[in-house]
């Protein structure tokens, strides 16, 4: 299965859950993303998906000095962002559920 | 920064934004700040050209809209279409016509007629509710009277008015295919008003019941609560000024709590408003260091000026302690 389509719908909770983790700047948080093991996340959509977040009011932000160049922008979830990776959790793992008992059923009939 | 990094850099940036040219100023400016910083750090990770990596800018772009949440740069609002030719409209199509060949659904297809007469009678009882409900609100009254609807405060009124209702519903539905156009078509809206009602109806009814489940616990305990941050009084402390005892600012305090641990703020800080965290010599961060430098950011230019510092009067002459 194309996992790019599925990571359209599930990017929001896979950003939250890893700034929730800790915060991080853009580049850093597709690198964790992809050694959590979704290497086919996209650059543009995880830097996309932090703006709306943030421009939802999800997370806040602040710079931190680096040595290699420009300073960078940290991204830190606030209460509203933490309210919505818990309702999102909820949402996941009761379709997660429902899909793991579908598909048992069918491998156990087949 | 390596020259040829730097060039590579910014014609990828200048080609992305190019294809937010359709954006206004400040969404434009809103969303891609960062591009360059950004860029900057794919790039130093070695690994070949950005365009090799990132794909074509035109390409990175419509990710970037598309994941923003942003629609696509067509040229303008498009044509409305109706239900009937829409996509929902072709499902829903769709969906009745699965059904009817189903052949469960068709039984259930099938057995809908039969249900008419008890439409008849819901009819009756749902008119009398109505009117019951639209009587109290310009005569003062019970609104809402379940099972039994009030009319004019009264429910043996209520009562007859509903008996008599029903018989009339089901006078007009049994001779409603002897009826002309005219009264079809009335028939036809009233039944349609007094379905919407009935939604209404069980909306209400199943608000006041909902209203005593509300609190989720399957939720509630995933949510751990703020991890770290300050808090004073329930309001969230996003930077701490201290100032001595003759209410001169003091500028690189750290502060520890009576455990010794770094004292943290909450990162909670208004969009508008841009906090500095300083780095130590091996790169941590140093949080505990105050006051933080904050900068006011204007959100339509994306400039940065110098953020407010609180003003504080310390109380005068010395203190008396217990």
């Amino acid at each position: 299965m194309d996992t790019t389509q599925l990571l359209k719908g599930v990017l929001d909770l896979a950003v939250l859950a890893v700034v929730s983790e800790r915060d991080g700047y853009g580049y850093d948080v597709v690198r964790r993303l992809r050694a959590a093991g979704l290497d086919d996340v996209g650059d543009a959509s995880v830097y996309g998906t932090l703006r709306r977040l943030y421009s939802g009011g999800h997370l806040t932000s602040y710079v931190v000095p680096s040595e290699e160049g420009p300073h960078r922008k940290y991204y830190a979830l606030n209460e509203a962002g933490r309210a919505q990776l818990a309702a999102s959790t909820g949402t996941w793992r009761s379709f997660t559920d429902a899909m793991d008992k579908l598909l048992g059923t069918k491998e156990a009939a087949a | 920064m390596n020259d040829t990094i730097g060039g590579e850099v910014a014609r990828y940036a200048t080609a992305v934004r190019a294809a937010f040219a359709d954006l206004p100023g400040p969404d434009r400016e809103l969303l891609l700040e960062d591009l360059e910083d950004h860029l900057q750090e794919v790039a130093a990770e070695a690994g070949g050209p950005l365009e090799e990596r990132l794909g074509r800018p035109e390409a990175y772009a419509a990710e970037l809209r598309a994941s923003a949440g942003l629609p696509g740069p067509g040229p303008g609002p498009r044509r409305r279409r109706s239900l009937r030719e829409s996509a929902v409209g072709d499902r829903l199509e769709r969906l009745w016509r699965g059904a009817r060949a189903h052949p469960a659904g068709g039984a259930v297809v099938e057995f809908l007629p039969e249900l008419r007469p008890a439409w008849w009678v819901l009819r009756g009882y749902l008119a009398v509710q109505a009117l019951a409900v639209a009587t109290s609100l310009l005569v003062h009254g019970d609104g809402l009277s379940f099972p039994v609807p009030a009319l004019f405060g009264s429910r043996v009124l209520g009562l007859l008015a509903t008996v008599a209702a029903v018989a009339a519903s089901v006078a007009l539905g049994r001779q409603r295919q002897a009826a002309g156009r005219r009264v079809r078509v009335l028939t036809r809206a009233g039944n349609a008003a007094l379905a919407i009602f009935a939604l209404l109806v069980v909306l209400e009814l199943g608000a006041n019941e909902a209203s005593d489940d509300l609190y989720r616990p399957e939720y509630v305990t995933s949510y751990r609560g703020p991890l770290n941050g300050l808090r004073s009084d329930g309001k969230e402390i996003s930077n701490i000024f201290p100032f001595d005892a003759d209410g001169k600012p003091l500028r690189d305090v750290y502060l520890i709590d009576q455990d010794g641990e770094p004292v943290v703020v909450s990162s909670d800080d208004s969009p508008d408003l841009q906090r500095e965290v300083p780095l130590d010599q091996d790169g941590n961060l140093v949080a505990n260091r105050y006051p933080q430098v904050q900068h006011q950011v204007d959100p339509a230019t994306g400039q940065r000026s110098p953020g407010p510092t609180p003003e504080f009067q310390p109380p005068p002459g010395p203190l008396r302690t217990p």
